[in-house]
């Protein structure tokens, strides 16, 4: 985290349901904390019923805190006026479907004050930029699941934004969709947009997130740089190609994690014996590929972190 | 504050343009409209002022279901497609949305008003070559209580669906209407002040028997409309706004 005052602030969130009086409560959400630096991607991770979309429902005053506070650009984001700067796409979202791609954003852009003159311009310019250019006289009701999704986009963009929070933004698009969507996140960071994402697919997290908040069961469970969380401390990852059969005699004690594809072989190996390892590789005629911090993947991470918290969230 | 206001009403007229139940109900009221005077129980020298009241009934029942409709759907299924998630994420107050959607069935209401009565003064005219300007008159009322029983729906409707809002919103149209009725008799006077009367806008007599409604009763109806509605409206935006989308 940056020492500038974060574009998010999310304290202490908590949120209780009760049905009726008398009934026992549930928490979707417990204590969640977190902040999000200005110009930055972060992630919001997390199993199902994790509490992530009661989290962004509650930072945007769609559903009300049982307790904590909220604020975006420094105002309260509970509050309407708090909102003015946020664009919001919820997960799957949907239109009025008897309007138009034009008429929807244009229905949106004056909602977020958007000055009529701008509106046309500014329509046209968000309907190319999401893939859309040329449906803008088309019905919604003809609109495929991921054109609505990009349209889905458009809309939480209209206003220019200066902190745009994307609830699955990636859900219901092909791949080709998928990476447009991830590089329109890196360059709305590059315009200086905060971006908060809600996702479940960990490989768009890993690509675009500069840090991510992992909930479980209505709690923070990890919190941090991409890199902090996922790079194994004290292990390098190896690539060398060309050693033959098997691994020199000096590499075998200390290398881990072996896989071999082709002539490709990976392992990991404790920091200090990297130039030792290296050296061995030279000598056996093999060809060294690459020597990088040893990495998990974000999948592997996520998978062990919820198996580790279960048990704390099983016991509150 | 219209700024956002006047967007959501222009999405509520813009919707309701697409349903084919208003079109189909206004045919079909005036087809009735056309048929009138036809009606079995006219009498010599009434048949005008039957007319208008047969007339101002129509159109009552007519723009009661038009208005209905809508306002008992409209919230509900923009809560229940997440469509509202667009609207109120944004900078919108909740009771904007809910001031807004009231605003455009209020708006979409007088105009089938609009062209029904139109319509009725058509077909007086064509009748009984008299120019039945008093409808206009009644036509105000019926909007001006429909506004308010539209309030009354959309409050409703904020939280609950459209089931509820129907059957709350009629009994609140009888209750309005049959308070006298239905709290005047001994043991329950002392309800009577609690209950809102919906009479004000019954101006049958002065459009189909008289010459019209007196400007100043007029103005006053416009008050009842603005208190009544007032209320309903600010008890759905409490109600809207403590609920969790």
């Amino acid at each position: 985290m940056s020492d500038a005052s974060p574009a998010i602030r999310v304290n202490g969130a908590r949120k209780v349901y009760k049905l009726f009086v008398g009934a026992p409560a549930r928490d979707a959400v417990h204590d969640v904390s977190l902040e999000v630096a200005p110009g930055t991607i972060h992630g919001l991770l997390g199993p199902n019923g994790a509490g992530k979309t009661t989290t962004l429902k509650m930072l945007l005053g769609l559903v009300r805190p049982s307790a904590g506070t909220f604020t975006i650009l420094g105002e309260d984001s509970t509050r309407p006026s708090g909102r003015r700067k946020a664009g919001f796409m919820p997960e799957q979202p949907y239109f009025p479907q008897h309007l138009t791609a034009e008429h929807a954003l244009r229905l949106y852009a004056q909602l977020a004050g958007v000055p009529n003159g701008e509106i046309p311009g500014r329509t046209a310019e968000l309907l190319e930029r999401v893939g859309l250019s040329g449906w803008g006289r088309g019905a919604l009701s003809t609109f495929s699941r991921g054109m609505q999704q990009r349209l889905g986009i458009a809309q939480a963009l209209i206003s220019k934004p200066e902190v745009v929070i994307l609830d699955e933004p990636a859900s219901g698009l092909d791949p080709v969709g998928q990476r447009d969507v991830r590089n329109l996140m890196l360059a709305l960071r590059d315009a200086g947009v905060t971006v908060l994402l809600s996702s479940h697919q960990l490989s768009e997290v890993e690509t675009v997130c500069d840090e991510v908040t992992i909930l479980n069961g209505g709690l923070v469970a990890a919190e941090g740089r991409i890199d902090d969380l996922l790079n194994v401390a004290g292990r390098t990852s190896i690539r060398a190609r060309d050693l033959g059969d098997a691994l020199p005699d000096a590499v075998r004690p200390v290398a881990e994690s072996v896989a071999v594809s082709g002539s490709t072989w990976v392992f990991s190996v404790p920091d200090d014996s990297v130039r030792m390892v290296v050296d061995a590789i030279d000598e056996a005629g093999g060809r060294l590929v690459s020597v990088t911090p040893m990495r998990d993947s974000l999948e592997d991470y996520f998978a062990r972190l919820l198996a580790r918290t279960a048990g704390e969230v099983e016991s509150r | 504050m219209m700024s956002r206001v006047w967007p959501i009403a222009a999405g509520v007229i813009a919707d309701s343009i697409r349903r084919k139940i208003v079109y189909v109900l206004l045919v079909f009221a005036a087809l009735l409209a056309l048929a009138i005077p036809a009606l079995p129980s006219y009498g010599l020298g009434v048949e005008s002022a039957v007319f208008r009241e047969v007339a101002m009934a129509l159109a009552y029942l007519t723009v009661l279901v038009i208005a209905l409709s809508l306002a008992a759907n409209r919230v509900p299924s923009e809560v229940e497609r997440r469509t509202v998630y667009n609207v109120v994420g944004k900078a919108v107050a909740r009771w904007e949305y809910i001031v807004g959607t009231w605003l455009g069935i209020f708006l979409v209401a007088g105009g089938s008003l609009a062209a029904f009565t139109v319509v009725e003064i058509a077909v007086g005219y064509l009748t009984y070559g008299e120019v039945m300007w008093q409808l206009w008159h009644g036509a105000v009322a019926i909007w001006l209580e429909m506004g308010v029983l539209s309030a009354v729906a959309v409050a409703v409707s904020s939280i609950t669906g459209p089931v509820v809002v129907v059957t709350a919103t009629l009994s609140v149209l009888f209750l309005g209407h049959g308070r006298s009725a239905l709290l005047g008799g001994e043991g329950a006077l002392a309800l009577a002040p609690f209950v809102p009367s919906l009479e004000a806008f019954n101006v049958v007599n002065p459009v189909a028997h008289g010459s019209g409604v007196p400007p100043l009763y007029m103005l006053s109806m416009f008050a009842v409309f603005a208190g009544l509605s007032g209320i309903a409206l600010a008890v759905g935006a409490v109600l809207f706004g403590r609920r969790d989308l």
